[in-house]
């Protein structure tokens, strides 16, 4: 059975093999959610949350995966929506459907985490009923669960790709003709998700009472609404660029050709410096200018060694300015060990900002005679989200095994043969 | 599947679903919904402490007590309210209630061996043992301690210990204590001083935690929102005192020094009043005996306090060197307390619940005297009897006169040196005597709504004495620390559902009459402590039984009330705006009552009764017939000494057990308002509001001076060991800029061994570590310090 | 409408808390948890978990033996009243807390509220706290609770209310007297029991109120006005260092 769902032509690890590979993960996957069923059964005391950090690893693990997810759309974005102006894009369809798995994965992992999170996930429908239009986290919830959808329906004709699947008709015809409409449901995407990429910076950009946080903006968007979506973009191809490097390298097989690395290494060398640079320009007038306005330096938002001021030097120069110089030259896209190094730089960038935002936003005192706190993270917030990435990795694993979503790679691989 | 599916999702099953999850994540079976009923309000007064504040319950149905509230209408507490009384309903609904009489069936403090008994069964047993002691010959061999001092209770148990003959009934120490010492040497009443303090101007505090409580938590607060009212300071406060406590804190000026060396600073500031002719001139004159050198009934001449004051020891100089107050601020103290009109000198610790030394009590007293405070109108005053309805004559029955005839017996086997000259309520002593095997036995202890074993400082006195003590018979409301030892529980009311009195607001110059009247139907199988005393009276019989004739506590207290019509004397506030301050000494306050059924109902309704403050001067009972300073009431009962210091104010200080080299450190233990120390164990709401650089988890912390810290090595949160020559503690250290260099703060009121899971094992009992002194003078057991050692743990 | 984005009523409910009044003797905190049936727990000395409405500040002067000197600062909720919204207010994804433009009066909805506590992140005063557990009284305390405020589930965030039930009550009287709904006065738990009346409660929209007539003191504050949070809590104090640390201030 297994052979017979295995793509045609391609090779694949016995299934003894991939069955550890799978048991692994899938004793993962059965920690996160007992340790997610505690939290649920006792409530959430059993987390390093308390009423000083309202928002911890669960919020930071979420902005970041959905970050990283951002690849999904906006590879879509570019390969179904600008790639008709610019046909050097068209050599993204080599990747288009593992991006599309990574977002899948990524929103929906996401979407679980969510409902631990909240206080009482039975009312987690709420936000739809009692929508409060003001609030980012509603622009959140209902961006992020209609963009989930469209994954679902982007993923479908992936599936529907399955060798097995592909023997019935009706299987066949219902798969092309979603493909036929994908640029539909791709550019809805593109526009769900680069308005919720911006609603998740909205979040704390609108916390006016929160200094850290709060950054001015355009009409009601505050910049952090913008930079979030520029980070994301900036981040995400060098996400799925990466997934598919570590899929090459634990396959031992070639899946894409260079030459979309590089191409990614252009649009991320791109967007990255496109970013750092308002970036820089956000820190220095939040720092210099609006802070000082609050009554505070930028000496009172850093402390001690947890929230020192290397967060920003790390995010901001190792994570940002250097692999953006770096993506920009063709020499440095040319060395592979470079390029994938400064993708997992950029990544890394990009989730600490997600936690710099989140939880250092919190940590820094407001009243002045308020004391700086910690926040540790338990097991019961640590467990869920290695499961979410275990679970991410599964279905990465599966799809990679059962389905084709290399269209090169056959012709990649038979030289070795 | 598909149709299945689908059908489920067009039905109205789903969304009524969801909807209904949202209801019950509302309402889970375990989350309790309190009933609805009528709200009504029910005023009594608060006997939580003895401060004597107006409260009302408010109640649902008149059932449930939800809130109790400051009673604006109530001239003490003017509608404010404190938090521990805000916290009082979780006294009546404690899970540590007793609910009904148990007897210990086991070994004596093992709470598996309480076996409920019926009441008759519980009286008709301590019944037959007392009478067998009687029928024995040993009513002397009852003891009892009373937390009620301030109450018709004190007065009934004294009916009852004199008539069935025992002269062992000690009361909780108190300030009180010495203060009425103080009375009976300075103008031959024994009876404690109170002050004016609402109106008085200029206040010097020797220590005393004004806004921490002192004596009447209500009252403090009411005087304090006077003195701060507007923005102004209406009274200047001056603290002295060696932390920086909240008074302290609120106070305009802080004079940081040594603990225990707050009466040499008001003898120095004596000294220069007295140089700089600052003090009252002709009140020292005409009313006061022993400022000048004095000749004694025998013709001895001693000298007066005017020449002792002025010798070397009290000069700036030399009391900057003890308490490490500069001269020129001690000069200038001095100067602003002499010269400004009305100032008050006021001493004594925050809640009262420790007497202090007799030449302590003197030197204050000499302070005020110089000020001409103590005269009618000045600030300083005599607490003024109550007139209530006196009790039956007792007809001095033979064997109850043959008890009383023994010696107390603190007084009759102190074996360590000279039983004290004039002896007050040594308990202390008492414990002592009892531990050493006394000179008698004691067979049997009632201890009445109090907790010793907690509660008293150096408490393992009690557990000592307690091994030698036949049956501790314990009237109390709830499972504390001394009821887990008794051998016969006797639950009583808790004040919100039986009938109580207050008699006198410590601490204040006027009188004041109070009613506690129950709230609502006792809800556990208690009786009033009253009535316990009494059905065993009644079984006793005879003569005892006539001592105690009523039909109930609360016809007791009817009765008492009905005296205290008949005096035709005060007045009954029942409306906002009486001001008990402005009251005159002497003055006649018009009665607004008709008769005593009259003044019972408004009492039981609430309201208090007042009477203006008496003339501290008006028939002196002292031998020169003057405000003693001189004391010849010393002198007379034969205190010796050295030189004529022995009868006059002076500073001396024990030094307390250890050496220096063991113990480089000194303890120090405090009050707070709002952890509730002593006999009543701190409610969860409180504790809730104890700050975390005090407690955390069990941990309790103590308070040490930076410098101090980092001399011992030591950071904040380090957890260390504090030893005293009475016992070690584990605590955890916070670093805190107001404790003195070289002394160690710890807070009261937390360290409980039972209770219930939010009390106990919280934190450690202050009483475990602290030195009590007895005063060779009266006996009493005081506390000022005691020498201590901490190590890192 | 006005500028200031919420309607110009006569009715702002605002308190004022004299520090050189306040004792820090808690009785506020705890008729409080008594009014409103806060629950408790065996421990409560981890204070970011402690439910809190009335929370006492410990503030010092930072200096050494013998200068030192502290205040108590007692911290309900501030009731914010910035153009718009509240930041509390602003960001509830399912409207559960809300500023009752009326009054200016910021509530919540326990039954509405889903638990994401971004209010809670949003607000600067630490004013909201969360039900980390599920609230448990012991057996005989239940006979405590007030029927006039619902006891809240695990999973929600709550807050001071300014005692809304009891404004409640108090305009439902002036509505059967026919008296105005605007002029309605009533007094919050912590303001009533405050021994020294350190607390002081009404319209501060009414200048002829004694609240309206403290917050034009010299010594009235707020804490964090440089964030235009317009805080509807104001303090009084004469000590310069306590005012100062009502706000943050760049040194220099």
């Amino acid at each position: 059975m297994d052979k017979a769902l295995i793509p045609e032509g391609l090779k694949r690890c016995p299934l003894p093999v991939f069955g550890i590979w799978a048991l692994i993960l899938l004793a993962i996957i059965g920690w996160g959610v007992g340790a997610g069923a505690m939290v649920l059964l006792k409530a959430l005391n059993v987390t390093g949350l308390n009423d000083y950090f309202g928002f911890g690893a669960y919020i930071t693990v979420d902005l970041a995966i959905i970050a990283l997810g951002a690849g999904a759309f906006f590879s879509g974005f570019l390969y179904y929506g600008l790639s008709r102006f610019f046909p050097a894009l068209k050599e993204l369809y080599k990747i288009i459907n593992l991006a599309v798995i990574i977002g899948f994965v990524c929103y929906t992992g996401a979407i679980v985490i969510l409902l631990l999170e909240i206080g009482q996930p039975v009312r987690g429908w709420f936000p739809y009923w009692h929508a409060n239009v003001h609030s980012m986290l509603t622009e959140v919830i209902f961006c992020i669960t209609c963009y989930a959808i469209v994954l679902l329906i982007e993923y479908v004709p992936i599936i529907l790709e399955n060798r097995k699947l592909q023997e019935h008709k009706a299987v066949r015809v219902f798969g092309h003709s979603l493909h036929d409409c994908m640029a539909i449901f791709a550019l809805t995407g593109t526009f769900l998700s680069f308005f919720h990429q911006g609603s998740l910076g909205g979040v704390a950009g609108v916390l006016f009472a929160r200094p850290f946080a709060f950054r001015g903006g355009f009409f009601i968007w505050p910049w952090t609404f913008f930079l979030f979506i520029l980070s994301a973009i900036a981040s995400g191809p060098a996400f799925t660029a990466l997934v598919c490097r570590a899929i090459e390298k634990v396959s031992r097989k070639k899946l894409v050709d260079y030459s979309v690395y590089e191409l990614i290494g252009k649009i991320v060398a791109g967007l990255l410096s496109f970013y750092i640079v308002l970036k820089i320009i956000d820190t220095l007038y939040w720092a210099f200018v609006q802070s000082p306005e609050f009554g505070f330096t930028l000496g009172d938002f850093y402390h001690g060694s947890a929230y020192g001021i290397w967060l920003l030097i790390t995010e901001i120069i190792i994570c940002g300015v250097i692999p953006a110089a770096v993506l920009l030259t063709p020499k440095g896209r040319k060395n592979s060990f470079l390029l994938f190094l400064m993708f997992f730089l950029d990544i890394v960038g990009v989730s600490l900002n997600r936690y710099v935002m989140t939880v250092q936003a919190i940590a820094a005192p407001v009243m002045p005679f308020d004391k700086w706190e910690v926040y540790m993270p338990t097991v019961y917030e640590v467990a869920p989200s290695l499961a979410m990435l275990a679970y991410c990795v599964l279905i990465i694993s599966l799809s990679y095994r059962y389905l084709p979503l290399f269209p090169r790679e056959k012709e990649l691989n038979a030289v070795y043969k | 599947m598909a149709g299945a599916v689908g059908g489920t999702l067009l039905s109205p099953l789903p969304w009524k679903l969801t909807d209904d999850a949202a209801i019950w994540s509302q309402n889970w079976f375990w989350r309790p919904s309190p009933a609805r009923g009528e709200i009504t309000r029910k005023p009594t007064v608060c006997a939580l402490c003895e401060g004597g504040c107006g409260v009302q319950a408010r109640l649902v149905d008149g059932k449930r007590a939800i809130l109790l509230e400051g009673n604006p209408n109530h001239p003490v507490n003017q509608g404010g309210i404190c938090a521990l009384g805000a916290a009082g309903l979780q006294f009546l609904y404690a899970p540590y209630r007793i609910a009904q009489p148990l007897k210990q069936t086991k070994r004596r403090g093992d709470p598996t061996g309480f076996q409920p008994i019926a009441w008759n069964e519980a009286v008709g047993e301590l019944a037959k043992k007392l009478g067998q002691m009687r029928a024995d010959g040993k009513p002397n061999g009852l003891a009892g301690i009373t937390r009620r001092r301030c109450s018709s209770m004190d007065a009934l148990l004294n009916q009852f210990f004199a008539a069935y003959g025992s002269p062992n009934l000690f009361k909780m120490p108190a300030h009180a204590d010495s203060l009425k010492l103080a009375g009976a040497v300075t103008t031959g009443r024994e009876a404690p001083f109170g002050c004016n303090i609402e109106d008085a101007p200029y206040i010097l505090s020797f220590g005393a935690g004004l806004v921490e409580g002192w004596g009447s938590p209500g009252r403090m607060q009411a005087a304090f929102r006077r003195w701060r009212q507007g923005g102004k300071s209406a009274a200047k406060i001056v603290q002295v005192d060696s932390r920086c406590s909240t008074t302290a804190a609120m106070a305009d000026r802080w004079i940081a020094v040594p603990p225990g060396t707050e009466a040499a600073l008001a003898l120095g500031i004596a000294h220069l009043m007295v140089k700089d002719k600052l003090y009252d001139a002709e009140f020292m004159a005409d009313r006061v005996f022993g400022f000048e050198d004095w000749t004694d009934s025998q013709g001895k001449n001693h000298k007066g306090f005017k020449f002792l004051v002025q010798t070397d020891a009290y000069t700036p100089e030399a009391i900057s060197k003890l308490t490490g107050v500069d001269p020129a601020k001690i000069r200038e103290l001095a100067k602003e307390f002499g010269t400004q009109k009305g100032a008050v000198a006021v001493w004594g610790q925050p809640q009262g619940s420790v007497p202090k030394d007799m030449y302590n009590e003197l030197s204050f007293l000499a302070l005020n005297a110089l000020k001409g405070n103590i005269k009618a109108g000045g600030a300083i005053g005599l607490a003024p009897e109550v007139p209530l309805g006196a009790l039956p004559e007792l007809p001095g029955d033979p064997s109850a006169l043959k008890g009383l005839k023994q010696l107390r017996l603190d007084l009759a086997s102190s074996q360590k040196g000279p039983p004290p000259v004039l002896p007050g309520n040594n308990l202390h002593g008492f414990l002592d005597a009892v531990s050493n095997g006394g000179k008698y036995p004691i067979e049997v202890m009632l201890v009445h709504e109090a907790n010793p074993a907690y509660g008293l400082c150096e408490n393992k006195l009690f557990q000592q004495a307690l091994t030698k003590i036949g049956t501790l018979v314990s009237l109390s409301s709830y499972m504390d620390e001394t009821a887990q030892q008794a051998d016969l529980i006797l639950p009583i009311h808790t004040a919100f559902e039986g009938f109580d009195d207050v008699i006198g607001i410590p601490g204040a110059p006027y009188a004041y009459y109070g009613v506690c009247a129950p709230v609502l139907k006792p809800h556990l199988n208690t009786k009033a402590a009253g009535d316990i005393v009494m059905s065993v009276a009644k079984q006793l019989g005879g003569s005892i039984a006539a001592a105690l004739p009523w039909a109930s506590h609360e016809e007791y207290l009817k009765k008492r009330a009905e005296g205290l019509a008949a005096s035709a004397r005060g007045a009954l506030a029942d409306k906002k705006g009486v001001e008990l301050w402005k009251l005159q000494p002497e003055e006649a306050v018009k009665p607004n009552y008709k008769d005593g059924a009259d003044l019972w109902k408004k009492l039981a309704g609430g309201a208090c009764w007042y009477d203006a403050p008496v003339d501290p001067l008006k028939d002196l009972k002292t031998e020169s017939g003057k405000f003693e300073l001189a004391a010849q009431l010393l002198l007379a009962k034969g205190q010796t000494g050295d030189d004529d210091q022995v009868y006059l104010p002076h500073f001396s200080q024990v030094p307390p057990r250890g050496s220096d080299k063991d113990y480089p450190l000194l303890l120090v233990t405090y009050q707070m308002s709002a952890l509730a120390d002593r006999d009543l164990a701190n409610p969860p709401f409180m504790t809730k509001t104890v700050f975390d650089f005090i407690l955390r988890q069990n941990d309790q912390f103590v308070e040490i001076n930076p410098a101090t810290a980092s001399e011992l090595g030591m950071a904040e949160g380090d957890s260390a060991v504090l030893k005293t020559p009475q016992g070690e503690v584990p605590v955890r250290v916070h670093l805190y800029a107001g404790a003195r260099p070289k002394v160690v703060y710890l807070a009261q009121g937390l360290g409980h061994k039972a209770y219930d899971e939010y009390i106990k094992d919280k934190g450690v009992n202050a009483n475990g570590v602290v030195e009590v002194q007895l005063d060779r003078v009266t006996g009493l057991g005081t506390v000022w310090a005691a020498r201590a050692h901490l190590r890192r743990a | 409408m006005s500028d200031t984005g919420h309607s110009e009523g006569k009715l702002r409910y605002g308190m004022v808390i004299d520090l050189d009044k306040c004792t820090g003797c808690m009785a506020c905190s705890v008729a409080c948890q008594a009014e409103n049936n806060i629950s408790f727990r065996a421990d409560e000395s981890n204070k970011l978990r402690s439910i809190t409405w009335m929370e006492i500040y410990h503030l010092n002067n930072g200096k050494g033996y013998p200068d030192y000197q502290f205040a108590y600062l007692p911290r309900p909720c501030m009731h914010c009243d910035a153009p718009h919204h509240s930041p509390c207010t602003f960001v509830c994804p399912v409207n559960a807390t809300t500023r009752d433009e009326r009054n200016g009066l910021v509530t919540h909805i326990y039954p509405r509220c889903i638990g994401c506590r971004y209010c809670m992140v949003a607000c600067p005063y630490h004013a909201r706290d969360f039900n980390w557990w599920d609230p448990a009284w012991p057996k005989p305390m239940e006979s405590m609770l007030s029927p006039e405020v619902s006891p809240r589930m695990r999973g929600v965030v709550e807050k001071c209310t300014f005692c809304s039930h009891r404004m409640m009550k108090a305009r439902s009287k002036a509505y059967l007297d026919k008296a105005d709904l605007e002029a309605v006065e009533y007094t919050p738990a912590c303001a009533e029991a405050c021994p020294t009346k350190a607390i002081t409660f009404g319209n501060i929209r009414d200048a002829n109120s004694e609240v309206g007539k403290l917050i034009k003191d010299p010594r009235a504050f707020r804490i964090l006005a440089k964030l235009h949070t317009e805080p509807k809590v104001y303090y009084l104090s004469g000590h310069e260092w306590v005012r100062k640390q009502a706000d943050n201030v760049v040194k220099g």
